[in-house]
């Protein structure tokens, strides 16, 4: 219908265009992806949990250091698209913390013993790299929708000002430096409000990702094309729900974002993430230092480079990088074929971590490809389209999207490539 | 009895090895039946080290003057040690498929009994015999098993031995010949040759010629980088750490102990060869971008810091000389085990394709780490063998001569320099995600490293371990009394 593509990606646009995803499809990949969303989702049913704690619970304190010893409430709290209350039911699984999870948090590597102990000895789900993509979304800003251009507005300063002065009803202290640098506080009001969004976001996609490794283990996804298929109808299944941003302070409920506002979790969740941590990218704590003075600092917030799909593995074994640390939380919850399967390849159990790290950039790959495929469902054409025309504008929006993966640093050429490991 | 075990077993090992054809050809086998004779030959030495045994004497070519003239003292019984240590860390750094394993094992076995034969040798024509001996098997080692270029690296180290050699025999033959009191060339009558200043002068003149050529220092040095660069890793192990120690043995044999006042005339241009040496290895180590050519020229460097050492030839410069002899073999011999590692997994050796081996999962952060400690021992850092060796050298020197001492302190300073440099390019930074796939090492692999670096530690930390064997006959052979505080302060500030 159209002449091939002249783009340095043909190859993977041509399979966009053929229904299939940026990673080819073959029953490795497919073990690899599923594997990992199964391995991904146990920390993340963590991560949301605790997210919204902090957004919700923790709050101001200002010294949060126990923001990470997750409450039993949050841990019992029902994931809203899981159990039989879930609507809808994503995953036929229940609806409070994940087994596996809890199992985890029990004993950790170490053996039963305090939870602070277990905390501070890192012998834990680590939050740092949940943290960094909240602060990905939060510093880029300008990823279209309303949510970051609504934290400038008047009624959300009025709902956070009412927040931060009920929070501090009985800490003169902090009124006074509320009072002598307002913008301080609102300004930690509006990233905590980023920990709400990130942490909605993540409520929906455990389930998807423990979903599809439950299919997975019935026989019921079989190919990479099917994988992504069911990550774009959870898109569509899920588009519309509410992105918000609630506070509880002594047993009150102040909205900070209210559900009335019409924030939606594919607009204003879905899409900023995707484009902050995947897209865009930023540079983790230890994995890069920019010198000022050398102007090695970026003008454009898009090159910097260290996030997910731009993710460079070999940081990870350094102490205390997020990314080292997700790998880490990942590992406890390897699916035992995919263990198997890293026991055969490169250094087995000793650089496992680094597996589980390319292997987590090839889903991530899978999971873009999810949102592509929808962006185009939703603002263009259906791929079995007869006119040209339509097919014409299919591929000007998918070569704008390769675009972005030109750079080395996307690696995009290596995941084609069954021996990149 | 046991002198002539320590020659009898590397001998009787080559011999071993190369009639393995009537066992299983399995290199692993070979290696380990290799390795056993230097590690027989290190434990008499150690027995020897309580006790030194009876020299042996045994007429060969009397007409000659030639004799089976072999004994130990506080000079070469380190150095045999050494010899023995490092020939066996040699071995065992072999691949466990090294090609041809047989000859390369005999031949390196050959080497070690060349060295120890020098070493041990109490007549001159024996000592170039044995001097000789050890050219032919890392010729052969070089052109076989070395790199690319090996063709041109033998033909050049064979070039600038055979000079060394041929220079050698005219210094031993003039002595012996020129000696008024008849033709004998036992180090005994040779210490005390009656020769004119002028020949004494001149056959110093050969001795630093060939011995010169074979450590080597600055401008004699051009087999060094290229044969450094192209022979196998054990080869290289044992040149740096065993063969060029024959130019030190010979020089603070030959001449400190037989040419004293012809050595304390030239000291001055000496002791300013060997910090010219120094600043040139130095300097030249900093440009490199090859990390066994950046080896080959830090080891030039701290030749000429041994070199200083044995110009001043005062005792503790002596005792200096001696401990930078058994400091550099350690340090050398561990670095290039490091490189030969890091060679082997990674296939290349190019400072410019390496970075993060440091990285703990897909990194050598073993290799990397010993690496790191090697260099650091080079460097001088306090706690490891270079220190005291180091500080020896510069205490001895100082007095005698205090610019070249302080032109070699800067020279040492540039290690630190080059050191930082490298392991900055190699260690740190990021792996390449494209290349590094690169296989672990395993512990069989680790155990050569592990025990150099006990080695570099141990020493580091108790220095008369390597010291304390020669101090009493270096203190006999210095030439210079160490200088009094007050006589220093009169000499170089009170106007004559």
């Amino acid at each position: 219908m159209i002449s091939p593509s002249q783009h340095r990606w043909a190859d993977v646009i041509h399979r966009l265009e053929a229904g299939g995803s940026m990673l080819p499809d073959s029953p490795n990949n497919l073990k690899q992806i599923i594997g990992i969303y199964k391995a991904y989702a146990v920390p993340m049913d963590f991560y949301w949990r605790d997210l919204l704690y902090i957004a919700e619970q923790v709050f101001l304190n200002p010294l949060p250091a126990f923001k990470y010893l997750l409450p039993q409430e949050y841990l019992d709290r029902p994931n809203s698209y899981a159990g039989p209350a879930g609507s809808p039911r994503i995953w036929r699984g229940e609806a409070s913390a994940h087994p596996e999870l809890l199992a985890f948090m029990a004993k950790g590597e170490m053996g039963a013993m305090p939870r602070l102990l277990h905390h501070l000895w890192h012998d834990r789900i680590n939050m740092e790299f949940a943290e960094a993509c909240m602060q990905a979304m939060f510093w880029h800003q300008g990823m279209g929708g309303r949510f970051n251009d609504y934290l400038d507005s008047e009624p959300y300063r009025a709902n956070a000002d009412r927040a931060i002065k009920a929070y501090f009803r009985r800490n003169p202290l902090m009124l006074g430096l509320y009072k002598l640098w307002p913008e301080m506080m609102l300004e930690k009001v509006k990233q905590l409000s980023y920990y709400a969004n990130l942490g909605l976001f993540w409520e929906v996609m455990a389930p998807v990702f423990f979903e599809m490794s439950d299919l997975y283990d019935e026989g019921k996804l079989t190919s990479v094309p099917e994988a992504m298929d069911f990550l774009v109808n959870g898109i569509f299944a899920i588009a519309g729900r509410p992105i918000y941003h609630n506070v509880m302070i002594e047993g009150e409920c102040f909205e900070i974002v209210p559900k009335s506002e019409g924030f939606t979790w594919l607009y204003e969740a879905a899409l900023p993430y995707v484009e902050a941590v995947f897209y865009r990218t930023s540079p983790f704590r230890g994995t890069k230092s920019y010198n000022a003075q050398a102007n090695q600092v970026p003008d454009q917030q898009a090159d910097f480079h260290y996030g997910i799909l731009y993710a460079d593995l070999f940081p990870v074994g350094s102490a205390g990088i997020p990314p080292t640390l997700l790998m880490q939380d990942m590992v406890h919850f390897l699916p035992p074929y995919l263990k198997e399967d890293y026991s055969q390849h490169g250094r087995g159990e000793s650089d496992v971590l680094i597996q589980l790290g390319v292997s987590f950039q090839r889903s991530m790959y899978n999971v873009t490809s999810a949102v592509i495929q929808a962006l185009r469902a939703a603002l263009l054409y259906p791929l079995d389209d007869t006119n040209p025309d339509h097919l014409k504008a299919n591929r000007q929006f998918f070569e704008a999207q390769m675009d972005r993966f030109l750079r080395p640093e996307a690696r995009l050429g290596e995941i084609q490539t069954a021996h990149y490991r | 009895m046991m002198t002539v075990l320590l020659l009898l077993i590397p001998g009787a090992a080559a011999l071993l090895a190369l009639v393995l054809p009537l066992l299983p050809a399995r290199p692993g086998l070979i290696r380990s039946v290799a390795a056993v004779a230097p590690a027989i030959q290190l434990m008499a030495a150690l027995l020897c080290w309580r006790h030194l045994p009876a020299d042996l004497h045994l007429d060969w070519v009397p007409k000659l003057g030639l004799a089976v003239d072999l004994g130990l003292d506080g000079l070469s019984l380190p150095l045999v040690l050494l010899a023995a240590l490092i020939s066996g860390m040699a071995i065992l750094s072999a691949s466990a498929d090294q090609p041809r394993s047989r000859l390369f094992f005999s031949l390196l076995l050959a080497t070690n009994l060349g060295a120890i034969g020098a070493f041990m040798a109490r007549n001159a024509l024996l000592f170039v015999l044995a001097f000789e001996l050890v050219l032919i098997p890392t010729t052969l080692l070089v052109a076989i098993w070395g790199g690319e270029r090996r063709a041109g690296a033998a033909i050049r180290f064979l070039l600038y031995g055979a000079a060394s050699g041929l220079s050698l025999l005219a210094a031993v033959l003039a002595l012996g010949w020129f000696n008024a009191n008849g033709l004998d060339f036992s180090y005994e009558a040779l210490a005390h040759a009656e020769l004119s200043p002028a020949q004494s002068r001149w056959i110093l003149a050969l001795l630093l010629l060939g011995f010169g050529l074979k450590l080597p220092i600055a401008p004699l040095h051009g087999w060094q980088p290229l044969t450094y660069a192209e022979a196998p890793i054990p080869v290289v192990m044992v040149l740096s750490g065993v063969v060029s120690k024959l130019g030190a043995y010979g020089l603070l044999r030959f001449g400190v102990g037989m040419l004293g006042d012809s050595w304390l005339a030239w000291s001055p241009w000496i002791a300013a060869a060997g910090a010219l040496s120094a600043i040139y290895g130095a300097l030249n180590a900093i440009a490199q971008t090859d990390i066994r050519r950046l080896m080959a020229y830090s080891s030039l460097g701290h030749m000429g810091l041994l070199v200083l050492a044995l110009a001043a030839a005062t005792p503790m410069g002596l005792q200096g000389a001696m401990a930078q002899i058994l400091a550099h073999g350690l340090i050398v011999a561990l670095l290039f085990g490091c490189v030969g590692l890091i060679e082997r997994k990674t296939g290349t050796s190019s400072i410019a394709e390496l970075s993060g081996l440091m990285n703990p999962l897909r990194g050598l952060p073993f290799t990397s780490g010993m690496l790191l400690l090697a260099l650091m021992a080079a460097a001088g850092i306090p706690g490891l063998v270079g220190f005291p060796a180091e500080l020896l050298v510069f205490e001895g020197s100082w007095q005698a001569f205090p610019l070249p001492t302080l032109v070699c302190l800067v020279a040492s300073g540039l290690t630190a320099v080059y050191a930082v440099r490298l392991y900055n390019r190699v260690g740190f930074g990021r792996l390449d995600n494209a290349r590094a796939h690169w296989p672990t090492t395993h512990w069989g692999e680790r155990v050569p490293l592990l025990l150099l670096t006990a080695l570099v530690v141990v020493a580091g930390l108790w220095p008369t371990a390597i010291t304390g064997w020669s101090e009493p006959t270096t203190a006999a052979m210095a030439l210079r009394a160490p200088l009094s505080a007050s006589s220093v302060i009169s000499q170089t500030v009170l106007p004559s």
